[in-house]
């Protein structure tokens, strides 16, 4: 064998063994992240300074869950972090998520927004808000979101598509509350009072109701923190063109229905201790008040106060239905969304 | 002698025929996730949404497959056979669109034309109205704009195959023509360049239907978003499974009932007189209709939404966003690269092996190899999964554990996944060149001594090279533009364009989306231009 053979095929060892390499070093953390890079980035620097620990993210709007199982026992994978209830529960329903016995976690999460077996854990609250036209619409005329089923709105409602997991786990706390039955006819004359097939995401229907397009919309709330803030001056007047409804909060309503983003522990990570006090860390004030500071998220945990800004848009009632019954019923919404049209 | 050509043969074709098997194993693995149990999901889809899915689909696929048709086949006849000023600098402008990701111009155009937009805004205010009420404007999130805007950016699939094929007419076919007193274009050329339309039209099609981002953002209901509706909807990644296959087996009946409908005819050219017809010289009113027939599809794909995108980043890019692009930018360029040359490495030996070597089996597979197109991206990311986790297991089995080596999440397993999806546009593209390769031509080389090899490397990759250098440059701005594969399978805080683009559209952050974007845009124009223009020095 010439020489010149023999470089090339260490060159070529080489290559494949970067190509093959993804092993971290044990101090490292490993992260699945639903979430957007630049939304989770100031949490894991407020993590890495305070513990010296890396992290590594990989970002996927769909099947990181399948790719976890596909890799199994070989995962690199430490921390799954998520929002919307439905997307852990899959993790949790694929049996890719491992026990934690944390005090810390337990104290810090009412446990209505964790597992009962310790798999989960919500991280932050995200209340479905009705917002309405400051001009068109007079206050109090909304106080529930039962009332947007009602006639008298015929062509005045914009909302994105039933399909979208924000929709699909209102559709689900309306099952959860009225049963199945009730909550299709809901759907239905919610659809009938639709003023445009539904499209576009929450922020759209914000626009919609701006430029007159319709006089009401179903939006997730810290949308009207984004825009309100926006460094577009269009979409600052849009959201000045808003009134805010936390709907059912009479004494005897079941209150806002409110999603989470939240986080597990991968079955075979290899770090679950670092892993733990990423999880505890992400529940303790300093990371609780970035969820409202960073996103207009609520803390989950109790002893936490909502930011100023959140504050000011006035206290509300949640709806305490253990979250994860939203994920459960997510089959029979999604059915009905089909049904009506949604 | 005998023997050891014989062998040579065999391991050739083995090794083929084991490289397509492998390209099909990730759809394999999807066939078998279908096998699951969809937990009576069928019964409730067939009385709700199904029809709905399947017509919507069925009419984006007719409409955008039309609009292409008239988009690609009209300019690249008007670039084959005529010549008018600029008409060489046309020729490269005609393929810009292909360089944008079409959910990308989804978002532009919708910004630009709904209705808080700058176009209908400024209407309003010119004429008065004040409501939607008052006047009619065709929505653009809607069937007909996701054709448009589908239509815009994939008519150079089309256009790019078929005026490759134009131009290797010969000129003794327009003279017979013009003897017979016949339309050249319509009973020569076009049934001639049948081959390669019908390959870009596949792709066109393939695209459409493995569509999401666009789709999506519209709100239409094809099968895509019904896969995506039930997998993540209602937890059944089963059902989900079954519905691609579907879909899949519906694509590929169609590509079979057209490869059909010319299994009788031949498209090679066995004439010794090879000279290529000239291109008729056109001047004056006749250039500057053919200049408005050129560009207008360039308008609707390229320059409107490369000026939209343009325009948000010049209102809010700072020095900071474009120093975090440049290092973006050079992963994108590394992996385009390197899976630009393996996917057409791998297209010329499996459809070289599929046409003169192997008998019917390699045929079967190296067919089935390049049908990963028609899948979903996320969809085949996870056959794509299940496949390396499959072989990870078995390299770790074998290894006893030697350290903890495996594909997944590598940069290895991300090319792989790029193989199987984009196999289909490296291998439209060699096998409608080799279409025009007289078998004998092979065949006398082999009988001449010279191996497989060598026929490949001296006879056939050179009378092909156009068909590899088209199909090359379509792979590199693929890849480019690739989303949904890579943002599943790639390895931890590995971002290209498209994915750190994507981070910020889904958030409907569209100032920060468009720098990025636009720079797919741009670094998919530079092969496009440098490689068309090589293109045209062997034409």
């Amino acid at each position: 064998m010439t020489s010149l053979r023999k470089n090339n095929l260490i060159f070529i060892f080489c290559a494949c063994a970067m190509l093959f390499s993804n092993v971290a070093a044990a101090t490292e953390l490993n992260i699945y992240s639903h979430r957007q890079p630049f939304l989770i980035d100031p949490f894991l620097k407020a993590f890495t300074e305070k513990t010296g620990i890396k992290t590594n993210v990989l970002y996927s709007t769909k099947g990181l869950a399948q790719r976890l199982k596909a890799e199994g026992e070989n995962s690199p994978a430490d921390v799954i972090l998520t929002v919307d209830i439905g997307r852990l529960y899959i993790y949790q329903d694929l049996g890719l998520l491992s026990q934690v016995q944390s005090d810390i976690l337990q104290s810090n999460i009412p446990a209505h927004l964790r597992s009962t077996d310790n798999t989960w854990f919500g991280l932050s609250k995200r209340a479905r808000i009705v917002v309405t036209s400051k001009g068109r619409v007079a206050v109090g005329d909304i106080k529930n979101i039962e009332d947007l089923a009602d006639p008298k709105w015929e062509g005045r409602i914009c909302v994105r598509p039933g399909s979208h997991v924000y929709n699909r786990a209102l559709m689900a706390s309306m099952i959860a509350s009225h049963g199945a039955e009730a909550a299709e006819q809901w759907a239905e004359g919610l659809v009938a009072n639709l003023a445009r097939r539904p499209q576009g995401n929450d922020r759209a229907q914000v626009k919609a109701v701006y430029e007159g397009q319709c006089d009401v919309a179903i939006i997730n709330n810290y949308y009207f923190g984004k825009l309100k803030y926006s460094e577009d001056e269009n979409q600052r007047q849009w959201a000045q063109a808003l009134h805010l409804v936390f709907p059912n909060q009479g004494a005897d309503e079941r209150g806002a229905h409110v999603n989470i983003s939240g986080g597990g522990i991968a079955k075979h990570s290899k770090n679950k201790e670092a892993a733990q006090a990423l999880l505890e860390f992400l529940t303790e004030p300093v990371a609780q008040q970035l969820y409202g500071a960073i996103n207009f998220e609520y803390p989950v945990n109790p002893n936490v106060p909502a930011s100023d800004e959140l504050q000011s848009w006035g206290a509300f009632k949640e709806d305490k239905l253990p979250i994860l019954k939203i994920a459960q019923l997510s089959r029979e919404a999604q059915k009905i969304i089909d049904r009506v049209g949604w | 002698m005998l023997l050891a050509l014989r062998r040579s043969f065999d391991i050739w074709s083995a090794s083929v025929f084991i490289l397509a098997v492998a390209i099909f194993c990730p759809i394999l693995s999807l066939i078998y996730l279908s096998f699951g149990d969809s937990e009576g999901l069928w019964t409730h889809l067939l009385e709700s949404v199904l029809a709905r899915y399947v017509s919507t689909t069925v009419a984006l696929m007719l409409g955008v497959s039309c609009l292409t048709l008239l988009f690609g086949v009209t300019t690249a006849w008007i670039v084959a056979a005529y010549q008018f000023r600029f008409s060489k600098l046309l020729d490269m402008v005609i393929l810009l669109p292909i360089a944008c990701p079409a959910y990308l111009v989804a978002y532009a155009y919708t910004d630009f034309f709904e209705y808080a937009g700058p176009v209908q805004g400024a209407l309003r205010d010119m004429m008065g109205w004040k409501t939607a009420r008052d006047y009619y404007f065709p929505e653009i999130r809607s069937l007909g704009g996701a054709i448009f805007v589908l239509s815009s950016v994939l008519y150079p699939y089309v256009y790019l195959l078929s005026r490759t094929a134009f131009r290797q007419i010969p000129a003794s076919f327009y003279e017979v023509a013009a003897i017979s007193n016949r339309n050249v274009f319509w009973n020569i050329c076009l049934p001639l360049a049948r081959p390669a339309i019908v390959a870009g039209l596949a792709l066109v099609c393939m695209e459409v239907v493995s569509d999401f981002g666009t789709v999506e953002f519209f709100s239409l209901e094809t099968l895509t978003l019904g896969i995506f509706n039930v997998w993540i909807g209602m937890n059944n990644i089963t059902a989900a499974a079954q519905i691609s296959t579907f879909t899949f087996i519906f694509i590929i009946l169609l590509l079979l009932t057209e490869m059909y409908s010319r299994s009788r005819k031949r498209f090679n050219d066995t004439s010794r007189k090879q000279t290529v017809a000239k291109p008729k010289i056109v001047t004056g009113f006749k250039a500057v209709l053919l200049y408005v027939v050129c560009l207008t599809p360039v308008i609707f794909g390229f320059v409107t939404p490369a000026a939209i995108l343009l325009w948000n980043v010049v209102k809010s890019a700072d020095m900071a966003a474009f120093l975090a692009v440049a290092d973006v930018l050079k992963n994108s360029l590394f992996i385009s690269t390197l899976g630009a040359g393996l996917i057409m490495g791998s297209a010329i030996l499996v459809a070289s092996a599929a046409k003169f070597n192997g008998g019917r089996i390699i045929q079967v597979v190296g067919n089935l190899s390049a049908t990963g197109y028609a899948f979903p991206g996320t969809m085949l990311a996870i056959g794509v999964l299940v496949f390396l986790g499959f072989v990870d297991r078995g390299i770790n089995a074998v290894s006893w554990g030697f350290g903890n080596l495996h594909l997944s999440g590598t940069i290895l397993a991300l090319l792989f996944a790029y193989l199987v999806r984009f196999q289909a546009v490296g291998y439209g593209a060699v096998a409608s060149g080799l279409t025009k390769i007289p078998p004998n031509l092979i065949s006398c080389s082999r009988s001449l001594g010279m191996t497989s090899h060598s026929t490949m490397r001296r006879i056939t990759i050179p009378l092909i090279r156009n068909s590899i250098i088209a199909g090359g440059v379509l792979v590199f701005v693929d890849i480019m533009k690739e989303l949904p594969m890579t943002l599943l399978l790639r390895p931890f805080d590995f971002e290209t364009l498209a994915t750190y683009s994507y981070q910020f559209a889904h958030d409907e952050l569209m100032d920060q989306a468009s720098l990025p974007a636009l720079m797919i845009v741009v670094v998919g124009l530079i092969p496009v231009v440098f490689l068309n223009k090589l293109l045209r020095a062997y034409d």
